[in-house]
């Protein structure tokens, strides 16, 4: 496999505003990234420096092993799919899906030739004499990705291209994307806000916050070992609980505190006695048992059921959020108790956020001893 | 009683009453003079039976007669010359001038502003500055182009037959800009930009943007401004009026000069009708382009 996106260093500053920080990404060929984040955190920018729309302050940016710096758009031979899809509204369908063959000076009907093969693959041959405005939003996307298609880019880059579709479509597009991606065995770079979205399409992560990668990674990697409180709490759906806590004297257990109550909860690690932790649990790994029976018990406050799974929400500050599968018998002011399997616990140093492991912390994909970013970490013991 | 008043008040009424009320000023302020000038143009009439209504009718005896006028086929041609001439000129350096501050330079807009002050000033005024401007012995142009080397001598704008009418379409062209400049801008600002750079990323380079999206995306604005643009250029007067009055022996009149001239200082109200009739179809014809054009946006 050979790299086909090679960003090194890269920085961008919108006059004083520090836009993308020091970015460093490696894509190999064929894989499809998703850049995702809340909104603002620079992962359109970045997408539309790749393309070419925003000049990169400093850094390296290469496509194909090529330097891609000074090269603008219309060189740089990668197909962009916008949000608004961007369909040249004066054009047919088969027009727009032509032009670019037709601005390389393509004979019309080599260019009607190749417009028509790729329409019979996303099935648009009977919409060709069409214009955008005569079609409903899931043709004019598949235009869209029709007119990135056609060209054979080394690249295709996506930004938000489902936000503007209902949800239903939305899954169903999801997939489609994906599965034209594998047939054409392209590289893809698709922006997202939703990371439902980025964990369903995309061999390769990349979560961003204010202009820095946060964590990039295999999607279920970044579920499981979360570098940090931000990707803990952005990667999954319900989101992580996270509840304050102190390591309790014998260094084997956290004492959590849940405001007026507080709750002793084993760890699978040794930690330094009196370190200040955030403790991370996934709704989905906590199991409600009968009061007394689990790690501890906590009285019920909200629940709600969608039929086939039901939220209990716990009556405590803050709120602990569990979800169990079927319909649960469980109702508001009843105390419950709750099972937890102390190795599905995710630590996080209570004033970085950077996650804790076996003792040391845990930094972008590199373990790294740790340097005494707090006064409690002097007296850590090596598990 | 009681309920025509109350669905006037509240009801179908109210609506009607809407409607008639502009509908009854347009035809009493446009539709009434209209048709009189129209029913004007086939009578035969003098001071004397100026104020009745029911003169002699001659058909198109009126129209007959200004056709066979020596003066009446230069005058069309002139005309003919100062709206297309007047249109390009306009159409041409405001386009220009509307892809220079959509750029977006530091105080692309306030300039933009700036440039409205020729709409702003009444065509009399413009034509007494173009006057000066033109003035054959101390003119600035004359002295712009004389140093310039573009010509010898003096051209004496305003009294030289072959370019008294130019004389005019260049302060026309200077009025006018401004007028196209900002609508051509507006329309410009209505294109989406992330179109420009969909095909930027599809290969087309600066030259084929603009021809294969910025001006067709512009295509019903431009239809509008061009339709305006004749309507404009057929009411211009008072550059007529100011710089050159229609001289040296007509070389500079044009048709809503010359019905004017017609009418109100020969008394030949029948012919200056007919002149106006005239007018009114190809006024009518612009109109018809304008609407169509205004119709048929194209916007995704």
């Amino acid at each position: 496999m050979t790299l086909q996106i090679e960003l090194n260093g890269v920085n961008k500053y919108y006059g004083a505003f520090h836009a993308l920080k020091d970015i460093n990404l490696a894509i190999e060929e064929g894989t499809f990234v998703a850049l995702v984040g809340p909104s603002g955190c620079g992962k359109s920018t970045l997408l539309r420096s790749l393309a070419g729309l925003e000049k990169i302050t400093t850094g390296e940016m290469k496509i194909a092993g090529q330097l891609m710096n000074k090269v603008p758009p219309r060189k740089r031979d990668v197909a962009m799919v916008f949000q608004s899809y961007a369909l040249y509204p004066h054009m047919t369908v088969e027009e727009n899906l032509t032009y670019s063959l037709r601005i390389r000076g393509v004979k019309k009907a080599e260019a009607r030739k190749a417009a028509e093969a790729v329409a019979a693959t996303t099935g648009l041959s009977h919409l060709m004499k069409r214009y955008p405005r005569e079609l409903s939003g899931g043709q004019r996307q598949r235009v869209a990705m029709s007119r990135a298609i056609i060209r054979h880019p080394k690249a295709f880059l996506f930004d938000e291209p489902l936000s503007n579709l209902d949800a239903a479509l939305r899954v169903h597009m999801r997939k489609e994307i994906r599965a034209l991606h594998d047939r054409l065995h392209s590289t893809s770079v698709y922006v997202t806000h939703d990371q439902i979205e980025a964990m369903t399409m995309a061999d390769h992560v990349v979560v961003m916050r204010d202009g820095v990668i946060e964590q990039q990674g295999r999607p279920l990697d970044l579920y499981d070992r979360p570098a940090n409180r931000f990707v803990a709490g952005f990667i999954g759906s319900p989101a992580m609980n996270f509840i304050p806590g102190i390591v309790g004297e014998g260094g084997a257990d956290v004492i959590l505190d849940f405001g007026r109550t507080r709750a002793r909860l084993a760890l699978a690690v040794r930690l330094a006695p009196g370190l200040g932790v955030t403790v991370g649990l996934r709704p989905e790994h906590v199991r409600i048992v009968a009061a007394g029976e689990g790690a501890f018990d906590i009285p019920v406050g909200v629940v709600e059921s969608t039929g086939s799974a039901t939220y209990v929400a716990s009556a405590t500050q803050p709120e602990l959020t569990v979800v169990e599968t079927g319909r649960g018998d469980v109702r508001s002011g009843d105390v419950i108790g709750l099972a937890i399997n102390p190795k599905q616990l995710h630590l996080f140093d209570a004033e970085t956020g950077q996650r804790i492991e076996g003792g040391r912390l845990h930094n972008d994909g590199r373990f790294a001893p740790l340097a005494a970013p707090h006064p409690a970490a002097a007296t850590f013991s090596p598990s | 009683m009681k309920r025509i008043l109350s669905s006037v008040t509240d009801g179908k009424g109210f609506d009607i009453g809407l409607v008639l009320l502009p509908l009854a000023f347009l035809f009493i302020m446009s539709g009434l003079p209209l048709v009189y000038n129209v029913v004007m143009s086939l009578q035969e009439v003098d001071m004397f039976s100026l104020g009745s209504f029911s003169r002699p009718f001659v058909g198109l005896k009126n129209y007959v007669d200004l056709f066979s006028q020596p003066e009446t086929r230069p005058i069309l041609l002139n005309t003919a010359l100062f709206v297309s001439a007047s249109i390009a000129g306009q159409f041409v350096i405001g386009f220009g001038l509307a892809l220079f501050f959509w750029m977006n330079f530091p105080g692309a807009s306030w300039l933009r502003g700036l440039f409205l002050v020729s709409w702003v000033m009444p065509g009399l005024v413009v034509g007494a500055i173009w006057n000066w401007i033109l003035s054959g012995d101390f003119g600035v142009l004359n002295f712009l182009l004389r140093e310039m080397g573009v010509t010898d001598g003096n051209i004496f704008w305003r009294s030289d037959p072959n370019y008294s009418l130019w004389a005019v379409i260049i302060a026309n062209i200077w009025l006018g800009t401004s007028f196209n400049m900002i609508l051509l801008s507006v329309g410009l600002s209505g294109i989406p930009k992330d179109l420009f750079e969909a095909a930027e990323l599809d290969g087309a380079n600066a030259f084929q943007r603009f021809w294969t999206i910025t001006l067709p995306m512009m295509r019903s604005t431009i239809g509008a401004i061009i339709a305006l643009g004749l309507i404009f250029t057929l009411q211009q007067f008072d550059l007529f009026a100011a710089i050159t009055s229609g001289g040296p022996n007509n070389a500079s009149n044009v048709t809503q000069y010359w019905a004017w001239d017609l009418s109100f200082r020969q008394y030949d109200f029948a012919k200056g009708a007919t002149i106006s009739v005239i007018m009114i179809v190809f006024v009518m014809l612009a109109s018809v382009v304008y609407v169509r054009s205004t119709r048929h946006e194209v916007r995704g």
